[in-house]
């Protein structure tokens, strides 16, 4: 403001000549702190243009929206700890692999790599003494970071056609004014890479109302990508989110997501196999269908669901109209109703596109029909009672869900 | 602070100033040009001495009290002689303008005029209307104590072509805010609002206004900017009587005052003054790189008590709470004079004229939407269905409770052949806003997660407005005038602590999914403006006939500074829920971490992508002549060069995250030299008939917002603005001016009494007209983009007539009806971006074309008035209707239709009457949205039910107001 006032004053001063007067007055910017890291650790801030490795050996620090971009390659070593900064807004952090870049990140069994929050004081040390949970944080603590982002070329139904029938749109929770956001093609067996034995902790910030980052986000992924045993725990957003893309997905856990466990758009043309749902408190289940003219069908099958007490607008199996889905040998286990004693609901009344097939829940015959949001329609057909969870949890050792005891009974 | 001493000095001197003589005064103008009349002579005949006019024109003779007869002659005009001057001990009589014609043609024959007569009730402005040399339009502060109207706004809805948006914004011709400009004092003056380039008219109270013109074409004495039209505010300088006078007024409007219903919330103990007390102020440490949360207590560096202080620093009101609202009230008080220093008797030294006012007025308002309703609708992809769907409503209730306080203070003082004057004006404007919503999110929606929720939302506005004004005029000989001035303004619009919290379905529950994180955002705007201005005019003969030369420079700087802070509040682990449904709970000391879960994570880097500093300069000079060429042919030509140079220090979150982004310090983004031809004809078919030609290139360049890397998320409808310097596979981040051809003609016939007619016709061509881009490849939200969208047109005709309805039956004499209509059509080509996005969504049987209206143009304007005046018995009454076409607003993206602005039918009722047998006493009495309409946007789809965008109704609202002159 002085500052003003000079250049105020110096013109009152030569006002008497009324001529023009030049001024300037421009603040300096002043540098921010910046926050002292882990000395262990290696701080990522900017984008990857070429192939890159990051190894176990040291921690990995996403200081902020880290895009792999076209063309590049990051590959991630097993056993390797990845932990995103805090932050909110435009401040939030996530690893995007962008459209035609690749992220090998190939975990094991004995050796997962872990994406988690830096207040998660999990190490490597830790991984390689077996120890896959973490030491400090509880399983349902979320939004402490973004979370994984992987696009690709596959087709999607969007409702932005280009010229040439192709959609492209940009992936939410990214700001269209970084294009490393955009997905969606018509290569559909594009290869993104390949994500095993990978586990996501402690995501899903918020950038906008109702506008957070999925645990992990799957935009028009192709076939030729390779993503088993996946695990997503305490997630604010959904645990996986497909939006179209023809990638399938086997052997993954989904624990204490904030929002849909299962959420997926714009006519995901791939399969969901062997996996296992624990949420707390949102949709199970959140089925949408094409949002353009492309049409596809999506098959999930082999899984067991624990839904807690979920909100009273949400649904255990929540479909669009008629999204082209085909469901098979999934499991809810008891009990099925919320504290208020009410029935959670399992789908919407627009079943036209849906198939179910051995579908059950741990209800007698009697109360499945109160299961029905809309009891009119009666039941759809391969909807039973049951009481055998469908998921073989034997390969999920590594997860934390199961170190935690989340898996028991499954 | 030394001039307000030397003014509280000149006020009390003013007290005792009075003699036990009388005082005439009144203003000679030219009766064509309305220009002021210098060193005329004024003979009292009865006492044979005399005085000359100043360079005002004024006239200002002390006499005995009695009835005089004043001789008025000047050179190359008729004689007039104004009769029965009536002098009244200690009183001052005004004459108000007295016209003198120009010799010639009739004959010389002198004018006798009686002293009552002058003083017509739009003599003012219709003086400077009639041969100015671009075509005007005004309000003069006569008129405005006739129609009693309150502030800028309600005075510039009487002007032809003008409409109102918002009550605040006034537009001209139906163009777009883009293409309005305001100055006051002839001066810049910033914007206080970042949205808009516009400024908000309803902070001018009357009261400090001398007249309010409106420039419908550009001449080169004027900025470039401009293109619908030019508002100007003149505040007062030389008050031709004492005045002290000072106003009451109540305002009752049954949905908004005195309703237990009313929202708002706790805010600060100076509220009521239009600024926060610094209760909203940024919680200590919240600007840190790292906040204290538990993550950074982790880390190591806070404590857990640090994060709990830090918390406890926000203050924990959340709740828009119910409180009855009082009712609306204004008041002002004004003082002002003009002052003789030393008598001008022959010997004796002139010591000149001294002039001063000062206003300070209050104003306190209340308003209330019970059913106010925002909507987000999406076509299908199936293009056989062509209903809309719903993607998300809000409907809900919102309180403002407003605040203005106005403070003008202005000293002049003229002596011989120059003037000075210095004024200074400050303006505090406070709002608080509470709102309540239920939204419903429709999942089947594209992009939506389908949800409902409870919102709460709590904002306060506190902008202000501090300009000071040193302005000199100086005649050299009869000839030459030099007017140069200087004006420095500081404006700022600050936004401390916007709160918004959701709880989701039954069970309140904080769902970042779904409501979204409860949120608070500081967001601050501060803009210097100086402006150096000279004007030089030298009047000359060519072929013995009236010519003027006009030439002269400005130069004005602005900087801007904006930053915007938020801060979300978020839980670690545990539950999410508030059983009482009270968001006060929110952040009630019992939850926050960490005896709870609750902590406040910060959205913001350092540098903030959400900051940035701009600065313009711009350089002008001019040159213009006005001659009659042929006789009755006045040809003004000019030129105007204007060197414009935009920078701009900002970078992008990328950059901001220290990512390989985009970061400018001080970097040039528009540096342009522009040449601004102006033409203007009129020619004179008879004394009061004129026709107008004119042409003119004018440029509406982007804001300084526009130009910028900014990402501003509106926290209520989270829509989110890019500034045009991203790129995107079809925008190179290049946004550029905008270059206007403008055409005008006009017929125009002027009356006695202020009778006038005019018809116009009006052509205007857009070189890459800018206008907000949504953006398609965003499905889950709302982006938006300034970009250069294909070349536009437009033209429109404007009808004017104010006539008096005596032409009926004489008894209707008091009756005069106004209107004035004016239709627009307007075209834009298409991107091909938003022709493809368009195509997309092309319904079964619509054809999509390559063009549409320009955003922001309305197809018509009609204001239409009926007034009655009857001076002897003091009334003054008014019926004012005033309309707006369907506007398009928002471009479609083609999932989202496109938004139009309905039409709002505005009808007002004013009636004042004066009271007591001096007429210094006034009651007046207002009715407005007599018809109680709503103000509705609407989304508009081919063989689609229309569906709101957004709804509120304004109510009808009362006022009474008491005005006294002391």
């Amino acid at each position: 403001m002085s500052q003003k006032i000079k250049n105020l004053l110096l013109l009152v001063g030569v006002i008497a000549m009324s001529s023009l007067l030049f001024t300037a007055c421009q603040d300096d910017d002043t540098g921010g702190d910046d926050p002292v890291d882990p000395t262990d650790c290696i701080k990522h801030s900017t984008n990857i243009t070429a192939d890159e490795t990051w190894t176990a050996d040291q921690c990995h620090i996403l200081a902020g929206r880290i895009s792999v971009e076209a063309g590049a390659s990051l590959t991630i070593m097993p056993g390797t700890v990845i932990k995103g900064e805090a932050g909110t807004g435009p401040n939030a952090t996530a690893l995007v692999i962008a459209r035609g870049a690749k992220l090998m990140a190939e975990g094991t069994a004995a050796a997962p790599i872990i994406f988690t929050s830096i207040a998660d004081e999990i190490s490597t040390t830790d991984i390689t003494a077996g120890n896959f949970a973490s030491p400090n944080l509880d399983p349902d603590i979320n939004g402490l970071w973004g979370g994984l982002i992987v696009l690709g070329n596959a087709t999607i139904s969007a409702s932005n056609d280009n010229d040439e029938d192709v959609s492209e749109v940009q992936i939410e929770g990214i700001p269209t004014s970084d294009t490393n956001g955009l997905y969606g093609g018509n290569d559909d067996t594009d290869n993104s890479g390949v994500i095993t034995y990978v586990s996501v902790r402690h995501g899903g910030s918020n950038i906008g109302e109702g506008n957070e980052i999925n645990g992990i986000t799957l935009g028009g992924v192709g076939s030729g990508t390779t993503i088993d045993n996946v695990e997503v725990v305490a997630n604010q957003d959904d645990g996986i989110e497909w939006f179209g893309g023809t990638v399938s997905v086997t052997n993954a856990v989904v624990w204490n997501a904030g929002d849909d466990a299962i959420d997926t758009d714009q006519a995901w043309a791939g399969t969901l196999d062997n996996f296992v749902v624990i949420t707390p408190t949102n949709s199970c289940f959140e089925l949408d269908g094409p949002e353009g003219t492309y049409v596809a069908r999506h098959t999930i099958t082999n899984g067991s669901v624990v839904a807690g007490n979920i909100s009273a607008d949400a649904s255990l199996i929540d479909t669009d109209n008629s999204t082209p889905v085909d469901m098979s040998n999934v499991h809810f286990l008891a009990p099925l109703k919320n504290d208020n004693d009410a029935w959670l609901t399992f789908t919407d009344d627009e079943l036209d596109n849906t198939t179910f097939s051995n579908i059950t829940f741990e209800v007698t015959q009697a109360e499945l029909g109160n299961l029905m949001e809309d009891g009119t329609n009666g039941l759809p057909v391969g909807i039973l009672n049951g009481s055998t969870p469908q998921a073989d949890v034997s390969g999920f050792n590594w997860t934390w869900a199961s170190r935690g005891g989340a898996l028991n009974g499954l | 602070m030394k001039h307000f001493i030397v003014f509280t000095f000149v006020m009390l001197t003013s007290l005792i100033a009075f003699a036990e003589d009388g005082i005439v005064r009144g203003t000679l103008i030219d009766d064509e040009t309305g220009e002021p009349l210098m060193y005329a002579n004024v003979l009292v005949e009865e006492l044979g001495t005399g005085t000359v006019t100043d360079l005002d024109g004024m006239l200002s003779l002390e006499l005995p009290s009695g009835t005089y007869t004043l001789k008025l002659s000047y050179v190359g005009y008729q004689d007039l002689t104004i009769e029965t001057v009536e002098v009244k001990n200690g009183e001052i009589n005004v004459l108000g303008d007295i016209r003198m014609k120009e010799a010639g043609g009739v004959g010389l024959e002198e004018v006798v005029v009686q002293a009552k007569a002058i003083r017509t009730t739009e003599g003012a402005i219709m003086s400077i209307k009639k041969k100015s040399p671009a075509m005007l339009d005004g309000i003069s502060s006569s008129l405005i104590k006739l129609t009693g109207d309150a502030n800028a706004v309600e005075a510039a809805k009487r002007v032809t072509g003008v409409s109102i948006e918002g009550g605040k914004y006034v537009y001209v011709r139906g163009l777009g805010d883009r293409y309005s400009k305001t100055t006051l004092n002839s001066v810049d003056i910033p914007g206080l609002d970042p949205d808009r380039n516009s400024i908000q008219m309803d902070i001018f109270p009357t009261a400090l206004m001398n007249n309010l013109i409106v420039s419908k074409n550009f001449t080169a004495d004027m900025p470039a900017d401009f293109t619908g039209g030019l508002l100007n505010i003149e505040t007062k300088d030389f008050p031709e009587e004492k005045i002290v006078s000072a106003s009451i007024s109540l305002g009752y409007n049954p949905a908004m005052n005195l309703n237990s219903d009313f929202l708002t919330y706790k805010g600060g103990s100076t509220d009521f003054l239009g600024f926060d007390d610094g209760s909203r102020s940024l919680p200590t440490g919240a600007d840190a790189a790292i906040v204290p949360t538990p993550i950074s207590a982790i880390t190591g560096q806070y404590t857990e008590q640090e994060v709990n202080n830090f918390v406890s620093g926000f203050d924990p009101n959340m709740a828009s709470e119910k409180r009855t609202s009082f009712l609306d009230y204004s008041a002002s008080v004004s003082l002002g004079n003009q002052i003789q220093l030393g008598q001008e008797n022959e010997g004796e030294q002139d010591k000149g004229t001294l002039g001063y006012i000062f206003s300070l007025s209050y104003k306190n308002d209340y308003t209330y939407y019970d059913d106010i309703f925002y909507g987000e609708y999406q076509r299908l992809s199936d293009n056989n269905i062509y209903e809309l769907n719903y993607a998300n409503t809000q409907e809900g209730q919102i309180g403002e409770h407003s605040v203005l306080v106005g403070l003008l203070g202005g000293i002049a003082y003229k002596k011989a052949a120059s003037k000075y004057r210095l004024t200074a004006m400050h303006l505090q404007n406070g709002e608080k806003r509470a709102g309540a919503f239920d939204i419903d999110n429709n999942g089947d929606a594209v992009g939506q997660s389908g949800f409902v929720a409870l919102s709460n939302n709590q904002e306060y506005n506190q902008r202000s407005l501090t300009n000071l004004l040193i302005n000199g005029t100086h005649k050299f000989g009869k000839t030459w005038e030099l007017d140069w001035r200087l004006s420095p303004t500081l404006s700022t619009s600050n936004d401390p602590d916007i709160r918004r919290a959701a709880f989701s379905g039954s069970s309140s529950l904080v769902s970042p999914g779904e409501g979204g994180n409860p949120s608070r955002i500081w967001r601050s705007l501060s803009e210097f403006n100086q402006v150096v201005k000279t004007d030089l005019t030298k009047s000359y003969k060519f072929i013995n006939r009236k010519a003027k030369l006009k030439f002269g420079g400005l130069y004005t700087f602005k900087e801007r500074d904006y930053e915007i802070l938020q801060f979300d509040v978020q839980f670690f682990g545990g539950s999410q829920e508030f059983p009482t449904g009270n968001f006060n709970d929110i952040l009630a000391p019992e939850v926050i971490y960490p005896t709870g879960n609750v902590y406040i994570q910060s959205g913001n880097i350092s540098p903030n992508p959400n900051a940035y500093n701009s600065t313009a300069s711009n350089a002008a000079l001019y040159l213009s002549n006005e001659a009659e060429v042929l006789p009755n042919l006045n040809v003004i030509l000019g030129l105007r060069a204007e060197k414009y140079v935009q920078r701009h220090t900002g970078r992008d979150i990328l950059f901001a995250q220290g990512n390989n982004g985009n970061n400018l310090d001080k970097e040039k983004v528009l540096d342009a030299l522009d040449l601004f031809p102006s033409a203007n004809l009129i020619y004179s078919l008879s004394e009061d008939m004129n026709i107008r030609a004119a042409f003119s290139r004018t440029i509406a360049r982007p804001s300084f917002k526009e130009l910028s890397f900014a990402q501003i998320i509106d926290p209520l409808s989270s829509r989110i603005f890019n500034g045009s310097l991203f790129t995107y596979p079809d925008w190179d981040g290049n946004l550029e001016e905008t270059r206007i051809n403008n055409f005008d003609l006009r017929w125009e016939l002027f009356q006695s009494g202020g009778q006038m007619f005019s018809v116009s016709g009006f052509y205007k061509t857009f070189d890459k007209p800018i206008e907000l881009v949504r953006i398609p490849t965003q499905q889950t939200g709302s982006e938006f983009q300034p970009r250069n969208v294909g070349d536009g047109q437009l033209y429109g005709v404007e009808l004017e007539a104010r006539k008096s309805l005596a032409f009926i039956a004489t008894s209707l004499q008091n009756l005069s009806f106004n209107m004035n209509v004016t239709l627009v059509e307007s075209q834009i080509e298409m991107t091909d971006t938003e022709f493809n996005s368009r195509q997309n969504f092309e319904r079964e049987g619509e054809v999509i074309e390559q063009t549409r209206d320009m955003a922001g143009q309305a197809p018509f304007v009609v204001n239409a008035g009926l007034t009655y005046q009857n001076p002897t018995a003091g009334i003054n009454a008014g019926l004012f209707y005033n309309i707006k076409g369907q506007t398009l607003e928002i471009i479609s993206s083609g999932l989202y239709p496109d938004v139009y602005l309905q039409p709002f039918n505005s009808l007002n009722f004013t009636f004042n009457k004066r009271l007591g047998e001096d007429q210094k006493t006034t009651l007046d009495f207002k009715v407005s949205n007599i018809l109680n309409d709503n103000m509705e946007r609407i989304f508009s789809s081919y063989n689609a039910e229309d569906q709101v965008f957004s709804r509120f109704n304004p109510g009808i609202s009362f006022s009474v107001g008491l005005s006294h002159q002391f």
